[in-house]
Parts: structure tokens; C-alpha cells; sequence
């Protein structure tokens, strides 16, 4: 099973909730990595604590309730694809609060409109991550 | 009388259109004009009858003539003995208000002059400050930071007088980086440490994700300099950051396009006797009870008053509204929008399951702490508001 490394591949800072908080935000690690590589099928893990400091709430609810909260797949269908996995045992709080948001979701109750826009207008949002390691996934 | 051709009738209407035009204009700019004028003017006479006011209430404020005649009315306010927000907090806020109003002087009138009878802050004399604590002294360094800002960056420090203990604390909090014009000497004696030594300040803007990402890592690395240790459950104060970085984007300055204006300072430090360690945050913006009413939230804040029979006189009060926005944080979860991510900040004393956290802001003043593993809370009303949100972190390292 392949493993995305959140701090090495995405940011080692994952912060904020919309693209309009800047790079590495919530809403972009759900649209541009999550939601197509569990489109893809294939069963992941997801590692959570190497090369990172910590996760505010807004990243980690936005990345991963708002999968289901946007009706792009059921909880059950991403707890089945997907393994939160972390050698400091301090990050299991944050794995706890990821199970929690899945679980917490309330599916297809919000209809999305992306902030990526304004974002990029409002010169907030740099598009710096380079994404192309999610083929690995597909 | 001579009947005029049509060619000249329509060449006089074209004139008269014309002159009408730019009577029009320039009533409109003159009324405009007189519009800031009389806007600028209430705000310098609401000062001065502020600082008035508070004189008589014990703000100690001299005037200050260098090279100036009496007219010009500069004033220097002097801080008091103590400042922190604890056991002096009347006085502290006092002093860090009269220096935000009196800059918002300068900020209203930016390069152009401002009238004769209005106060104007020449100088903030620290001779007598003899203990400050690390949010007080956060807060005073990021005000000092507004007024030089709008003076164009021309302050220069006057340190001669100052006591040795906070000339050093000041100088770990990078206090001095703030002026292009250095202090001239050093007055440290060899023999002078405080029991609590600062870390350098940081201060961040909204919409600058890199920035703040750098800022959290230097303060976590000043911080484990100072503690001589990693501090345990840092991931967790890490996140509480980061939600407050967060916040303060979304929420504190909500009028302001300009990002410059949206900042944000982060200090700590240690206490070499006590072993407490204290991590502040702060930004000057509208504060958390007076964004609420804009907010997605604030149908909830409405539902909880009425949930606890809370009377509607009581709605208004900026710490009943500081209550409902944490414990509507605490109920909310997959909602439009989950709060203020203020349980983000409880969590590192929750996970430490010691210490505490206060959270100030205008008149509002929320603290939870835990003892011996019992978590308790309280909210207060400050008569005095502190114009902006105060969050500070204190835990007891081992």
C-alpha cells in the first residue's frame, strides 16, 4: 500500500481553511490531492507526522469532513480507503480529530463553490506545491 | 433687444451647461472636503477630551515642549510601575489605550497638518516602569509599533533612565528593531537578570501563509533555546497558533482590504524561577465579540442565550459573548462554519492537563485553567477595554 507523506509532499505547515488562507489550506489538499486519489480506488495510507509541526482544526475538518460534507464520497467508503498512520504518538490526536470529522459529516449537506478564484486574484493563493506525486496513487 | 441666431443660443446653452457642471463639482468637492474636515476634527476633540478625562483618573501625562512652542500641545504619557493585566490591569490599559488613541491622530491625519489645540504624542517615557509581564509587554511593543508606523518610522528610544532589568527584557523582545534610529548606549550592567527573559517578537501579516509558517518555527526555536528542552505537547500550542493566525484573517479586520494592516504579534517566555512558560498572541483588530454579530455563527451565540435564559440586556456584553463563542465552538462541528477555532487553543493546556488560558478581548475576558486535573473557566467583565484580542498560554514545564 503506497503512503502520502502530508509534511514531505504536501506542506509541512498545513494551515487554513480555504485556498484564500494561502498555500497548503484545507480546501486544497481536499481538491487537488484527496478527492482524486480516492476517486482512483486504491486503498492508501496517509502519513500524518513526519516533517510536520501540527494541523489547525480549520485544515483538518476542511480537508477531510468537508469529502464528505461536499457529497463527494461516504464515510464509510473513505474509512475503507484510507489509513492515518504516525510514529509520534502526540499526532493521534490529530489522527482522533480526523475520524472524528469524517464521522461528523453530515454527507452531500453543502453544495461547493471554490474559493480558488478570488484567491488567486486577491493574490493569496500561489499554487507553489507541485501535486504531480499524486499519479503515484492513481 | 437683438434676437439672437440659433448658432449663438445653442453656444450660450453649451456655456451655461457648462459653468452649471463645474459649480456642481466643485460644491461636491468642497462639501466632501468639509465632510473629512469635520470628521477629522471630532476625532482629535474626541481624543483630547478622552485624555482630559483621563487624567483626572490618575494617566499620568506631561507636556512636552523640545523645540516646540507651548501652542503645539505635545504630551508624554509615562507609564506606570507595573504593567500586566493581572493585578494592574486598570492602569495598564489605560496607558495602552492613551497611546492608541493618540496615534489614531496621527492616522487620520497622515502627512497633513494637524490642528494647533489637538494632543499629539511626542514621547512615552519608560523611566519609571520597573515590571512588566510578557502580554503586557507584547501589547505595548505592537502599539509603539502602530505609532511608528505612522509617524513614518522617525521614533527614536531614550533609554538612559530606563531600569536595567527592563532595558534587557525589552531588548530579548527585539523591542528595539522597531527603529531605524537605535538606542545610543547600552546601559546594561553585567550583574542585572531578570527572573523572566523574553523571546524575541514576532510579527506576522494575514494572507502570507510562508511568513507565518517561518514565525511559528522561530518562536519554537527561541523558546527551546530559552527552556533548554523540547516542550512537551508543542504540536498541540502549534495548532492553537496556527487557528489564531487563521482567525485573525477571517475575522479581525474586517474592513481593512490592506493586508499590511492585518497583523499579528507572538512573543514568549520563561520564567527561570518559577518555571512557567508563557506564549502570547495578540493582533489589534475588532476583537472576537465584535465580530460575532457578522459572523455564520451568530444565529448559534443567539440560540445559546436563549438556550440559558440569558436576558437580552446581558447579549451585548462583550464577555457573555466571549462565553458563547467558546462554548458554541465546543458544541459546533460540521456547520458552515465550526466557530473560531477557539477549542483549538484550550487544547494544549487540556492535553498538558495543566496551566491556563486567557483569551482578553475589549471587554471581554475568558480564563480555563486545570488544576490537578480538574478543568474550570470563568468570564469577566473589564471596565476598560483592551483594543484588541490577547491570547496567552501559561504552563509549568517540569
Amino acid at each position: 500500500m503506497k503512503t502520502l507523506f502530508i509534511g514531505k509532499q504536501f506542506s509541512d505547515d498545513p494551515a487554513g481553511r480555504y485556498y484564500t488562507d494561502g498555500d497548503g489550506n484545507g480546501e486544497e489538499f481536499r481538491e487537488e490531492v484527496l478527492k482524486p486519489i480516492l476517486a482512483a480506488g486504491k486503498p492508501f495510507k496517509i502519513n500524518i507526522d513526519e516533517n510536520v509541526e501540527g494541523y489547525g482544526s480549520s485544515f483538518l475538518v476542511e480537508a477531510f469532513g468537508g469529502l464528505v460534507k461536499h457529497g463527494y464520497f461516504d464515510k464509510e467508503y473513505i474509512k475503507s480507503k484510507i489509513e492515518v498512520v504516525y510514529q509520534d504518538t502526540d499526532f493521534k490526536f490529530y489522527a482522533d480529530k480526523i475520524y472524528k470529522y469524517l464521522d461528523e459529516a453530515k454527507y452531500n449537506s453543502m453544495e461547493y463553490i471554490t474559493s480558488k478564484k478570488t484567491a488567486v486574484d486577491e493574490k493569496r493563493y500561489n499554487d507553489s506545491i507541485d501535486k504531480s506525486f499524486i499519479k503515484e496513487f492513481l | 433687444m437683438k434676437k439672437i441666431t440659433e448658432k449663438q443660443r445653442q453656444c450660450d446653452v453649451r456655456r451655461v451647461i457648462n459653468e452649471r457642471k463645474r459649480h456642481s463639482c466643485s460644491n461636491k468637492m468642497s462639501n466632501v472636503s468639509e465632510r473629512e474636515q469635520r470628521c477629522n476634527a471630532s476625532v482629535w476633540q474626541d481624543v483630547n477630551e478622552w485624555i482630559s478625562k483621563e487624567i483626572s483618573c490618575g494617566l499620568k501625562v506631561t507636556n512636552d515642549m523640545r523645540g516646540k512652542k507651548l501652542k503645539y500641545n505635545g504630551i508624554v504619557i509615562h507609564l506606570p510601575k507595573t504593567m500586566n493585566f493581572s493585578n494592574n490591569q486598570d492602569e495598564t490599559v489605560q496607558c495602552l489605550t492613551a497611546i492608541r488613541k493618540l496615534v489614531s491622530v496621527f492616522e487620520v491625519y497622515k502627512s497633513r497638518k494637524i490642528p494647533h489645540k489637538a494632543y499629539k504624542l511626542r514621547s512615552v517615557n519608560f523611566d519609571s516602569l520597573a515590571s512588566i509581564s510578557t502580554s503586557a509587554a507584547l501589547v505595548l511593543t505592537a502599539e509603539v509599533s502602530k505609532w511608528n508606523i505612522s509617524i513614518k518610522k522617525k521614533l527614536k528610544p531614550q533609554v538612559e533612565k530606563w531600569h536595567e532589568d527592563i532595558y534587557i527584557q525589552f531588548e530579548q523582545l527585539g523591542f528595539f528593531d522597531l527603529f531605524d534610529n537605535k538606542p545610543e548606549k547600552s546601559v546594561i550592567s553585567q550583574k542585572s537578570s531578570p527572573d523572566v527573559d523574553f523571546v524575541r517578537y514576532v510579527r506576522g501579516q494575514c494572507g502570507n501563509s510562508d511568513e507565518a509558517k517561518d514565525k511559528k518555527k522561530e518562536l519554537k526555536a527561541e523558546i527551546s533555546k530559552l527552556v533548554g528542552a523540547k516542550v512537551d505537547k508543542w504540536t498541540i500550542l502549534h495548532s492553537g497558533l496556527t487557528e489564531a493566525v487563521t482567525n485573525v484573517t477571517h475575522h479581525a479586520y474586517p474592513g481593512s482590504k490592506s493586508c499590511e494592516e492585518k497583523s499579528w504579534y507572538l512573543t514568549g517566555s520563561f520564567n527561570k524561577s518559577t518555571n512557567e512558560m508563557k506564549i502570547a498572541f495578540y493582533d489589534q483588530g475588532v476583537g472576537i465579540p465584535n465580530s460575532l454579530p457578522a459572523s455564520e455563527i451568530w444565529e448559534k451565540v443567539l440560540s445559546y442565550f436563549t438556550k440559558l435564559n440569558i436576558p437580552s440586556a446581558e447579549h451585548k456584553k462583550h464577555a457573555r459573548l466571549l462565553e458563547a463563542a467558546v462554548s458554541i465552538d465546543r458544541t459546533s462541528t460540521m456547520q458552515t462554519d465550526r466557530g473560531k477555532g477557539l477549542q483549538d487553543l484550550l487544547e494544549f493546556i487540556r492535553e498538558r492537563k495543566a496551566g491556563y488560558l486567557s483569551i482578553l478581548s475589549y471587554h471581554g475576558l475568558y480564563k480555563c485553567w486545570i488544576d490537578k486535573g480538574k478543568e474550570q473557566s470563568k468570564t469577566i467583565s473589564m471596565v476598560r477595554p483592551l483594543n484588541g484580542t490577547l491570547i496567552v498560554w501559561n504552563v509549568k514545564l517540569s
